[in-house]
């Protein structure tokens, strides 16, 4: 998608606005939009807006071999996303400037400015480090991203805590956060950006530029300084000359807006520690407006199980009834098989046959038998012996072994008759009675019984009474199965 | 039917509320009513279906339509909106209207224009034209003049002012004949102002500051009662803001 | 045939933010408990030509995870959340045009898929985009006593034996798209359907009470 253009009416106003001394939204030159920072519920995530610039930031750690040149170093990841979510002009997946740009930047205030203690992040040396990895997402795009990714990424590794290691011999062991509490990043020190546009050649200048303010730019100086008023990396870029003092009067504008950020940052860390420490609710969903006319929230719910019962078994109950007949096996080549080929499914109805079967048995064991019946409508059609055994296994009928049919037909007429014929009868036989004997009967039984019962004595009475009672009868079924195939 | 939609006006309603349009037995003997269906509100059958989110809004006779804050814009024939001239391409402009595709406007469509004598439009001034052919299946084509020839009020834009967006919801209600916010805004100070209803707006008052000031204050009226509207046009009309 | 537990299931608290974003045509954020999942939505607009469709409008979603880049899972939660949207949406109002659909997880405790679909649901909403039906997502879960729990966190996520989530339509309460995981019976299957459409009316009625307190202020 393209970006709307920008017309020359608001280029020319926003200039001659500029050198009014004048900004669209009310600020003053040096001043920055509204800052709020605020943390998600796991550690190491933090959402910065900057006006309505939005970024989210998260930070994951990981273990890895380290560097061949560097055993003694954990590493430093960073990745900025350029979701469509911001703007419209952003793609995802693709490299674009701006994003080369920005990543770069970021590394250069972060990693290049040694701001965290890279090698308290050796665990084995030459063997196992952390990587510490910064996804920096970019949710709104209303200008000055450097400056919110930058303090998104600074505070969300701040208030990252990783995982404790222990080194028993050879044996390295990462702890859960149950287990031993997770430690934080040590940080020497916070290095943030600050944007400074220049326009007409340099001779007026804004601090946190707003997105139409920047398509007007002819040029951004961004400096990064941590509060000790140490400059960090210093870039320029749009290709505009700039004296010395104005380079001078910007580090010197820098580090007051340094200072009040990092203020702010460790602001919201201390409250944050403070709502955690007293086990109140953090995150995301604590931070949403609440006076706001678009924002609603609903209490935790009960969702009404009346009638629910009921009505998953009258679907059930009507759920259409298996095909009767079944058509022969399509054979796209030799050697394959198909299934369900111009076939309704029937699994409804097995499946439930199967439940009023085995019930409450374990569940490894419904799903055995459940398996055993799709497989009696799956047609297999293959050369080796043992398949065709299983297939006989099934059939209680007496089996055509001629000779002189082909191995093939041989399976496809049995298995045409045992679907039938066993599909038949059991769903006469198994269904009418069954269903009309045990479901009226237990249902009148058990549940008036067992209702009154308690569940776990249920639960033991029903599964031996039934375990025994199927065991029972699949040992008689399977015995002149068995005999059957001994013939 | 009539009765259940009537009972709903100046309700929310969301997509997938439907009407029926069956009319009782009682009354078959009476002559149907006909139902103008704007937008938002979509036939279906024997039904009628709402596929936007908005308030059902009426008007005498039979129109009715749901108004929503929605900010893309869709093209209808006959409205007027501010385009962007993106590109000059032979006898055409091609235009940026905030539709999914850009207008084509001829520059025949100017008046006064002829082979000869072409309007003078660069790439990234503003036009106020009206749609004249806009549909799902064609490209948006826009003009400058009206069925006599005439540029009644359209055309290329002067220099100065100030052009934003707000939503269509609002630009609905600023072009409301009698709309109480530009009445209100009136009073403050004279400005000129030019309204699209693909959700653009530009202001030109005497000063910087001034334009600023309509500006702000109009895209702060989107979530605002008449009252709290009210009140903070009285403290800028005191100096205070 | 007891499979449903003594407790009844419930949804966690749910809360949701429309408009929250400048740049798109439509944005919202939605909550479950503390999963949490941002929306923002474009649409109709142009739509590039390899895309592009004669009768009707390109749906593309894009899920962005919160730590790395997108893999398989999220491709497949995309074509869940993608052809739950198409079946909403009226998409052959606005042929050879795009509705792009970017969602952004923001925290994962379980739900995910029903949270992006709620979420895209509230976002195509504020984008004014012309929809058929909405649609509600939940999530059942069945645990190892064959208890049904609906919304679960992800604790509970990973002690189920059976995971559903199920896209319902709000003019019928029908079940647009389902996606689920482990093994279950037909009836427990039938019960979660059921459940999600008693759950699912809860969530339509908060979609209705948020859209008109949105709208409170221009009736």
């Amino acid at each position: 998608m393209k970006d709307t253009p920008l017309s020359n009416c608001e280029r020319d106003f926003l200039l001659n606005a500029i050198g009014e001394k004048r900004r669209l939204d009310g600020r003053q030159t040096y001043d920055y939009r509204n800052i709020k920072i605020s943390f998600g519920t796991d550690y190491g995530c933090c959402f910065v807006d900057l006006g309505k610039t939005k970024v989210m930031a998260q930070v994951s750690c990981e273990l890895i071999t380290p560097k061949e040149n560097r055993p003694n170093d954990g590493i430093m990841f960073f990745n900025i996303e350029l979701s469509p979510m911001a703007s419209p002009a952003f793609e995802t997946g693709r490299q674009s400037e701006l994003l080369v740009k920005l990543n770069r930047q970021l590394e250069r205030c972060l990693r290049n400015s040694k701001c965290i203690d890279v090698e308290s992040l050796c665990v084995v040396s030459g063997e196992k480090v952390w990587q510490i990895r910064v996804d920096v997402h970019l949710l709104n795009h209303d200008g000055n991203l450097m400056d919110a990714a930058s303090i998104a990424a600074i505070a969300a590794l701040s208030h990252c805590r990783r995982p404790d290691v222990g080194i028993l011999g050879e044996d390295v062991t990462v702890y859960s956060p149950e287990e031993r509490d997770p430690i934080p990043l040590s940080i020497y020190h916070m290095p943030i950006s600050v944007s400074f546009a220049f326009f007409q050649q340099g001779t007026y200048l804004l601090v946190d530029p707003c997105d139409r303010e920047e398509r007007v730019m002819d040029g951004l100086l961004m400096i990064a300084m941590n509060k000790h008023r140490e400059i960090c990396s210093i870039q320029s870029s749009g290709g505009i000359m700039l004296l010395k003092d104005q380079v001078l009067r910007c580090s010197k504008i820098a580090s007051v807006k340094v200072s009040e950020i990092t203020e702010l940052i460790n602001k919201a860390l201390e409250n944050d520690k403070k709502v955690r420490k007293a086990g109140g609710r953090c995150g995301f969903a604590q931070s949403m407006p609440q006076e706001r006319i678009t924002a609603l929230k609903a209490d935790v719910s009960p969702v009404e199980m009346a009638g629910i019962k009921e009505n998953a078994n009258e679907i059930v109950q009507r759920a259409e009834a298996p095909s009767q007949s079944v058509p022969s096996p399509v054979l796209p080549a030799p050697g394959t098989g198909q299934v369900g080929e111009g076939l309704q499914t029937s699994w409804g109805l097995e499946e439930k046959e199967e439940e009023e079967e085995e019930e409450e048995e374990e569940e490894e064991d419904v799903q055995h038998v459940v398996e055993e019946q799709g497989r009696g409508d799956v047609v297999l059609i293959s050369d080796s012996d043992s398949e065709e055994e299983e297939v006989v296994i099934l059939n209680q009928e007496a089996l055509p072994t001629k000779g002189t049919l082909s191995k093939q037909q041989r399976a496809a007429d049995s298995k045409q008759q045992r679907a039938a014929d066993s599909k038949q009868q059991r769903a006469a036989d198994s269904k009418q009675q069954r269903a009309a004997d045990s479901k009226q009967q237990r249902a009148a039984d058990s549940k008036q019984q067992r209702a009154a019962d308690s569940k776990q004595q249920r639960a033991a009475d029903s599964k031996q009474q039934r375990a025994a009672d199927s065991k029972q009868q699949r040992a008689a079924d399977s015995k002149p199965q068995q005999k059957n195939k001994k013939q | 039917m009539l009765n259940s939609f009537k009972d709903k006006i100046g309700d929310v309603l969301l997509p997938g509320d439907v009407f029926s349009v069956q009319m009782p037995e009682s009354i078959t003997d009476s002559k149907p009513e006909k139902i103008v269906c704007g937008p938002g509100l979509r036939r279906n059958g024997d039904e009628v279906l709402v596929c936007k989110s908005g308030v059902l809004r009426h008007k005498p006779p039979n129109l009715y339509w749901i108004d929503s804050q929605q900010r893309r814009y869709i093209p209808v024939k006959g409205e007027s909106v501010i385009g962007i001239v993106t590109a000059k391409s032979g006898d055409i402009f091609k235009v940026d209207i905030g539709a999914s595709e850009q207008a084509s406007l001829s520059y025949l469509a100017f008046e006064g224009a002829t082979k000869r004598n072409r309007p003078n439009v660069q790439v990234g001034d503003l036009v106020y034209s009206q749609l004249i052919i806009a549909n799902k299946d064609m490209e948006p084509e826009l003009a400058c003049i009206d069925s006599c020839g005439r540029a009644n009020g359209m055309g290329v834009f002067g220099a100065g002012g100030l052009l934003f967006k707000v939503s269509l919801g609002l630009v609905r209600r600023l072009l409301a004949p009698q709309s109480e916010i530009t009445v209100d805004l009136g009073k403050l100070f004279p400005f000129e102002m030019v309204v699209g209803l693909n959700g653009r707006v530009w202001v030109k008052a005497r000063t910087a500051q001034q334009t600023l000031i309509v500006a702000n204050m109009l895209e702060s009226c989107e979530n605002m009662t008449a009252q709290q509207r009210q009140v903070l046009f009285r403290r800028v009309a005191d100096g205070s803001i | 045939m007891e499979v449903c537990g003594s407790s009844s299931p419930t949804l966690r608290e749910f809360g949701c933010e429309q408009n929250l974003l400048s740049r798109p045509d439509g944005s919202s954020s939605f909550i479950q408990g503390d999963t949490s999942v941002l929306a923002a939505v474009y649409g109709p607009a142009e739509v590039k030509v390899s895309k592009e469709i004669y009768d009707r409008a390109t749906m593309e979603v894009v899920i962005q995870p919160k730590v790395g880049v997108p893999s398989v899972r999220e491709r497949a939660r995309e074509q869940c959340v993608r052809e739950t949207c198409e079946a909403a949406l009226l998409s052959k109002l606005h042929p050879r045009s795009s509705f792009t659909l970017v969602l952004q997880v923001v925290h994962d405790d379980g739900s995910l898929l029903s949270c992006f679909l709620n979420a895209a649901c509230m976002a195509l909403m504020d984008g004014g985009l012309p929809m058929g039906c909405l649609f509600a997502g939940v999530t059942c879960a069945i645990n190892g006593e064959g208890q049904i729990i609906t919304d679960p966190t992800a604790v509970q996520e990973k002690g189920s034996r059976a995971l559903m989530t199920f896209a319902i339509d709000s003019t019928e309460r029908r079940v647009m798209m389902s996606s689920t995981k482990g093994s279950f019976t037909v009836h427990e299957l039938q019960k979660c359907i059921a459940i999600s459409q008693k759950a699912s009316e809860k969530i339509f009625q908060f979609y209705r009470d948020s859209v008109r307190r949105r709208y409170s202020k221009t009736l």
